[in-house]
């Protein structure tokens, strides 16, 4: 038995293992990119055979997954939420035709959000699925939850989704483990097309056999004290209850642990769907009044049937929106005790520190691209080759150069030449001739690009396509790219080249440019503009490629320039709101412009960028000369 | 044991979670349970960087405003913005230069609250020991010389011997030495 300090998802990865996971597929996507890595750490060191995968997307490792499984296998997929979005028609099907090992879908849920373009709950499309859905509330739960998953799921033979929520996979517990043992399931798959492949008469009898699992495992979850349970005392009544599902759970207890406080009783709801319905109605009918604090959205709520009863969101008892942090809980619950008449909390929460804070006007820190980021680089020579064009953009860290101007939107994964073609034909229809330019990054163009831009080709539609090749998938915390031919375990695989995508996709204007060259690239997007304008043109694409300067410090920058600004420098703060680099910055001394050796990467773009030539390199001294 | 409550802060890149990670191995190595919240992603590029620690027998990983025992800021004007954090005596240690802290409309505040607060121009320290990235272990030494806690500076120490990468390990216990000797001469 050892202990050590688990990173939730890691806990999660030590789980799926522990449940004799064999294969195990993921996209990265925060809160969930460090399930698949802590995977792979535990098989080496173990000595595990469990195969592990980056996918290209969120689908693909779905369906990866599912073909494990119904080989016999125990297999498991890991997204963040909106990746489930992507994988949701797999899903949705996945669901009818169930399993023979087992598949868990891991799908993580970022409430605040923190790091996601929603706050969608992950629990109501297990829902609209119609699979289980197990919500942890920590770390050591989410273990548990990720080995019984794959119980579940072979035992019913159905697709179970485990959603943890960012404050699980981002928390930090410790917890004992013992040594790990391989499953030895052989692969063996039975041929019956009319099940495997079946057609819609049949889907209508998989979808009456997928009601009939449901309702057994919802008599199951109303006996599973693993992870369904309350505090009732037999045959008192209260005038208050609380139910409570994933973190809420936690900071409830702990409050009123902290509090002394045991007049209230609790329901914990780990299986929010199928839901445990004879649990939920014997505690139900021991109090007067409940109180349901889940996150993100509804779903136990609606799930109880008697709503006189039931405080929560419905009722406008708790917030519509935003991550439940245990201040906003404790003012939930106290508020909701002294409606009902009953003893508060303690006294209300202390709101001085953070009327203080306000009044304070701190900096915002927004987030922004690293010193020497090449993104940062390219965004400048597109905003200064085509200033008025319109910049669709699209998801990691780049989304960050609308810091820079150089991003007008952001919808979803490969939405930037979607848009683009979008943009182009709805001012085409008017005979107008608006330029756009639109910015992809590396993982996210091998995610979901090339269906855009095959649409594009095939309609053509005309706008300069900028990929921006860092080689790696930075903002998840630097995974591989199919462009590397790095695989998950760290094995060589086939790296797939850029160009011949680009090209396969039936692009003619391909010019590849290092971005940390300024000129050159506004050259090139002046180039491929023109290109676009041409009748005779079409698409153009541009790859930037310059390797990302946190993942690969020593071969982004070769050699560090040491810079000074001079008294050149005639304050028209172009390089700090334009450039935006974090080492620049404003001397209030000197009264100019001036750069924080500390934060500078010695990448030396910004020479190129001050229109004055005020920001040089400092002359080495001729030390050896 | 009661829980004890620790938020550090700073901005990303300073080592946050470093620091937060020597507190909480010291504190595994003692036996006692250890939860805590860090911040990933988007929110992590350069920005206000916050992560929580919780020793003892809890369930949730955050730290309510006007729970914590300690605040640990990597910079001054983080140590404002989550002041709130700090409870009733709570204790503050942060990097900025002891003559300017804390600024004038604080200062009401922080003796209502009873809260004590020790200063440490960390990045200075640093710098001038040619260290320029690890303010977070110029915070950390600095901590240690106060003796509050669950830990003692030894069992701090033992810690960053233990989990510093190879290449880091003299330097660190070097700038980690440093600044426990000054917290040494401020000690009341």
């Amino acid at each position: 038995m050892r202990e050590q300090i688990f990173l939730g998802n890691e806990a999660i990865a030590l789980g799926l293992l522990e449940g004799g996971c064999q294969v195990l597929t993921s996209y990265p996507g925060t809160p969930s990119s460090e399930i698949l890595p802590g995977a792979v750490k535990l098989i080496r060191s173990e000595g595990l055979n469990t195969y592990t995968e980056w996918s290209t997307n969120e689908k693909v490792a779905l369906d990866n997954a599912f073909a494990a499984a119904i080989a016999g296998k125990r297999a498991a997929c890991c997204m963040k939420q909106v990746g489930l979005n992507v994988a949701a028609d797999s899903l949705m099907s996945a669901a009818y035709l169930g399993t023979v090992g087992a598949l868990v879908i891991i799908s993580c849920d970022d409430p605040g959000p923190h790091s996601s373009q929603t706050e969608q709950d992950s629990r109501l499309m297990a829902r609209l699925a119609k699979v289980p859905v197990l919500d942890p509330s920590t770390p050591e739960e989410a273990r548990q939850m990720a080995a019984f998953a794959l119980d579940l799921s072979e035992q019913f033979k159905v697709p179970v989704v485990l959603r943890p929520a960012i404050r699980v996979c981002h928390a930090r517990q410790s917890i004992s483990w013992e040594r790990l043992q391989n499953n030895e399931t052989k692969a063996a798959f039975e041929k019956d097309p009319t099940h495997w492949a079946a057609t819609p008469r049949f889907r209508f009898l998989l979808h009456k056999e997928l009601n009939k699992k449901l309702a057994d495992m919802s008599r199951m979850f109303d006996k599973l004290e693993r992870f369904n349970f309350h505090d009732l005392e037999e045959g008192k009544r209260y005038a208050l209850g609380i139910i409570a599902g994933g973190v809420p759970y936690a900071v409830v207890r702990d409050i009123f642990k902290e509090g002394d406080r045991h007049d209230i009783p609790v329901l914990k709801i780990g299986t929010p769907y199928p839901f445990p319905e004879r649990l939920a109605e014997e505690f139900l009918s021991a109090c007067q009044k409940v109180l349901v604090i889940e996150e993100t959205d509804s779903v136990i709520e609606y799930f109880l049937r008697d709503k006189q009863k039931v405080l929560g969101r419905l009722s406008g008892h708790v917030p519509l929106e935003g991550e439940l942090i245990p201040d906003v809980i404790y003012n939930v619950i106290n508020r909701t005790l002294k409606e009902l008449s009953l003893d508060p909390l303690a006294e209300d929460l202390d709101t001085s520190g953070a009327e203080l804070v306000s009044s304070l006007e701190l900096p915002v820190r927004r987030p922004t691209l690293c010193p020497g980021c090449p993104h940062r680089a390219s965004f400048f020579s597109i905003r200064k080759a085509r200033p008025k064009a319109i910049f669709t953009s699209d998801i990691g860290c780049y989304t960050l150069g609308l810091n820079l101007g150089g991003v007008d939107t952001c919808l979803d994964m490969g939405a930037a030449i979607t848009m683009a073609s979008g943009f182009y034909q709805a001012f085409a229809q008017d005979g107008a001739d608006q330029p756009i330019i639109a910015t992809i990054g590396d993982s996210t163009f091998y995610h979901s690009g090339t269906a855009g831009l095959l649409n594009a080709v095939y309609n053509d539609a005309r706008f300069v396509l900028v990929i921006l090749d860092n080689e790696i998938t930075a903002m998840t915390g630097m995974q591989p790219t199919p462009g590397l031919g790095v695989r998950a375990d760290g094995s060589k695989g086939r790296a797939i080249s850029l160009e011949q995508v680009v090209r396969g996709c039936g692009v003619e204007f391909l010019e590849i440019v290092d971005p940390y060259d300024i000129k050159a690239m506004t050259r090139v997007v002046k180039k491929a503009a023109e290109y676009v304008s041409d009748p005779n043109g079409g698409i153009a694409v541009i790859i930037a490629r310059h390797p990302c300067v946190i993942a690969y410090r020593d071969q982004a920058i070769p050699e560090r320039k040491e810079l000074t600004v001079t008294e050149d420098c005639v304050e028209c703060n172009l390089c700090i709101e334009r450039f935006e680099c974090p080492a620049l910055y404003r001397d209030e001394k000197l009264g100019r412009t001036a750069i924080n050796p500390v934060l500078c990467s010695g990448c030396g773009v910004c020479i190129d960028v001050c229109p004055k030539g005020a920001i040089v390199e400092v002359r080495k001294s001729d030390g050896n000369g | 044991m009661e829980t004890v409550n620790f938020v550090l802060c700073g901005l990303g890149g300073q080592g946050v979670l470093f620091m937060t990670k020597i507190l909480a191995e010291t504190a595994l190595s003692k036996g006692i349970k250890v939860m805590g919240a860090e911040t990933h992603g988007m929110a992590q590029r350069g920005g206000s960087v916050i992560s929580h620690l919780r020793l003892g027998e809890v369930q949730s990983s955050l730290v309510r405003s006007g729970t914590a025992h300690f605040l640990l800021a990597l910079d001054e004007n983080e140590a404002y913005r989550y002041l709130p954090f700090l409870g009733r005596k709570g204790r503050l240690y942060v990097n900025a230069d002891p003559g300017l802290f804390p600024r004038q409309e604080v200062r009401p505040y922080i003796k209502d609250k009873g809260i004590t607060y020790h200063c440490l121009p960390a990045t200075k320290e640093a710098v001038d020991l040619g260290a320029p990235m690890s303010s977070n272990l110029a915070l950390a030494g600095f901590f240690s010389a106060f003796d509050e806690g669950p830990f003692s500076s030894g069992e701090i120490r033992e810690t960053i011997e233990r989990i510093s990468p190879s290449r880091f390990r003299d330097f660190n216990l070097k700038v980690f030495d440093a600044c426990h000797a000054i917290g040494r001469e401020n000690m009341p």
